[in-house]
């Protein structure tokens, strides 16, 4: 199964961010708990971590692009073989935990 | 057609990127306040600049914004282009002996001999910090002959109106907003002066013109999807500069609609909206007209007390419906 890795949210004031940096690429396979991607508010950063396993599979918005709070962000895949969906069509999301720091 | 390059940005990046160019250009731009140094800003208006340009130029100060501001005022009168951080708004009115009797007045006292092309920064608005920590006093500083009033709402704006203050003669008064810090937006690679006292149509419509600035300009466009979803057709003018006042903006929007809505979050008494609201009555004539500001009342720290004080899309949407179904002048 293919899943929607999205801006994890709410998160006070904030609106849109910036995605600060990505910690794998297309392949890679994250555990629970690791971080997969950093992102930045005006003034802090938000660091998104697997709540479960997970092969990232495509990276929708590269570091310097920005994505509202519930937008997609990357497709993450049960495994690396399965055929992606069109970028919309990822139907579930991928749970994450996040941090303000 | 322009094929300039664009990016997206935050607020406060707006404001750090032209403070950090102004700084590269001239030596004479310095900055004091209250956690602009390592800290890079109680916003992080000013991240980085302390590492490139040094404790010699951007200063951390005590608390002490009297202190702040007549060194500012003294550094400027002397030959410095100093920015003066206020953090919150409210502690602008310690700075005011120095300001408005010392700043505002220099030109004049010295016959044009000596300037004071100083810019004092401060963050107004309404977010959660209590009474003493929450106000809108922009139209106290509008009042004074000698200073300019400037209140971005957008980051384009807040980078085009810190470089215009930075070159001004001065006195400039530079407004920003505490909500307006989370927010974004494009700014070009190489962006264009935004004058002071040039005020801009946000959002073109037919039939009201709202006339804001700073925050309240989110607040007005809220509205104005509302009431578009009604067939409602609102103008949006952006003040962005409160004096000098670009009345002929407003006015020729109000010239096209016929109906003037002022909106700010400050005080309605003796507000921006009032003279706004004068100001284009004598130039356009007749007109249908409604102020709307902050409750008499000071902003408390409870937050459903806050928002009850302060306009709101839909008390915005509600004035502009009574407003349209009045007859011109008879409000």
């Amino acid at each position: 199964m293919i899943y929607a890795l999205a801006v994890p949210g709410p998160i006070e004031d904030v609106e849109e961010l910036r995605v600060l940096q990505w910690h794998g690429e297309p392949g890679t396979r994250f555990a629970a708990g690791e971080l997969i991607v950093e992102l930045e508010t005006h003034k802090a950063v938000v660091e998104v971590r697997a709540s479960g396993p997970g092969v990232l599979r495509a990276i929708l918005c590269p570091a310097g692009d920005w994505q509202a709070v519930g937008r997609t962000l990357a497709l993450i895949g049960d495994d690396d073989a399965e055929p992606l969906p069109p970028p919309d069509a990822a139907g579930a999301r991928f749970d994450v935990a996040f941090e303000v720091t | 057609m322009s094929t300039e390059r664009v990016a997206k940005v935050f607020f406060a990046e707006a404001i750090a990127r032209a403070l950090g160019e102004a700084m590269a250009r001239d030596p004479r731009v310095v900055i004091l306040g209250q956690d602009v140094g390592r800290f890079g800003g109680p916003y992080r208006e000013f991240a980085g600049l302390h590492a490139r340009f040094g404790d010699e130029r951007v200063r951390d100060m005590p608390v002490a914004e009297a202190s702040m501001v007549g060194v500012g005022v003294g550094a400027a009168a002397a030959g410095l282009r100093p920015l003066v951080s206020i953090t919150y708004m409210d502690f602008v009115m310690l700075g005011l002996d120095p300001l408005v009797n010392y700043g505002a007045k220099l030109r004049y006292k010295t016959g044009g001999q000596l300037t004071a092309p100083v810019v004092v920064k401060c963050t107004a608005g309404a977010k959660g910090q209590g009474v003493a920590h929450s106000q809108s006093l922009e139209s106290w500083l509008a009042g004074v002959a000698g200073l300019k009033v400037v209140a971005p709402s957008t980051p384009a704006d807040a980078y085009g109106l810190m470089v215009a203050a930075l070159a001004d003669g001065g006195p400039v008064v530079y407004v920003d907003h505490k909500r307006l810090f989370p927010t974004a937006g494009e700014l070009a690679d190489a962006p264009a002066p935004v004058p002071i006292g040039r005020a801009i149509v946000r959002r073109p419509g037919r039939d009201v013109t709202i006339a804001t600035h700073s925050y309240m300009c989110r607040v007005a466009d809220a509205a104005a999807d509302r009431l578009a979803a009604d067939g409602i057709s609102c103008e949006i003018v952006d003040l962005r500069t409160l004096w000098p006042l670009d009345v002929a903006t407003v006015a020729a929007s109000v010239a096209r609609t016929g109906a003037l809505v002022t909106l700010e979050e400050g005080q309605l008494a003796c507000g921006i909206g009032s003279e706004v609201a004068f100001r284009v009555r004598e130039e356009v004539g007749r007109m249908r007209v409604v102020r709307l500001g902050a409750a008499r009342a000071p902003v408390s720290g409870n937050p459903r007390l806050e928002a009850a004080t302060l306009p709101r899309p839909d008390d915005v949407a509600a004035a502009v419906r009574r407003l349209l179904d009045a007859k011109a002048d008879e409000r």
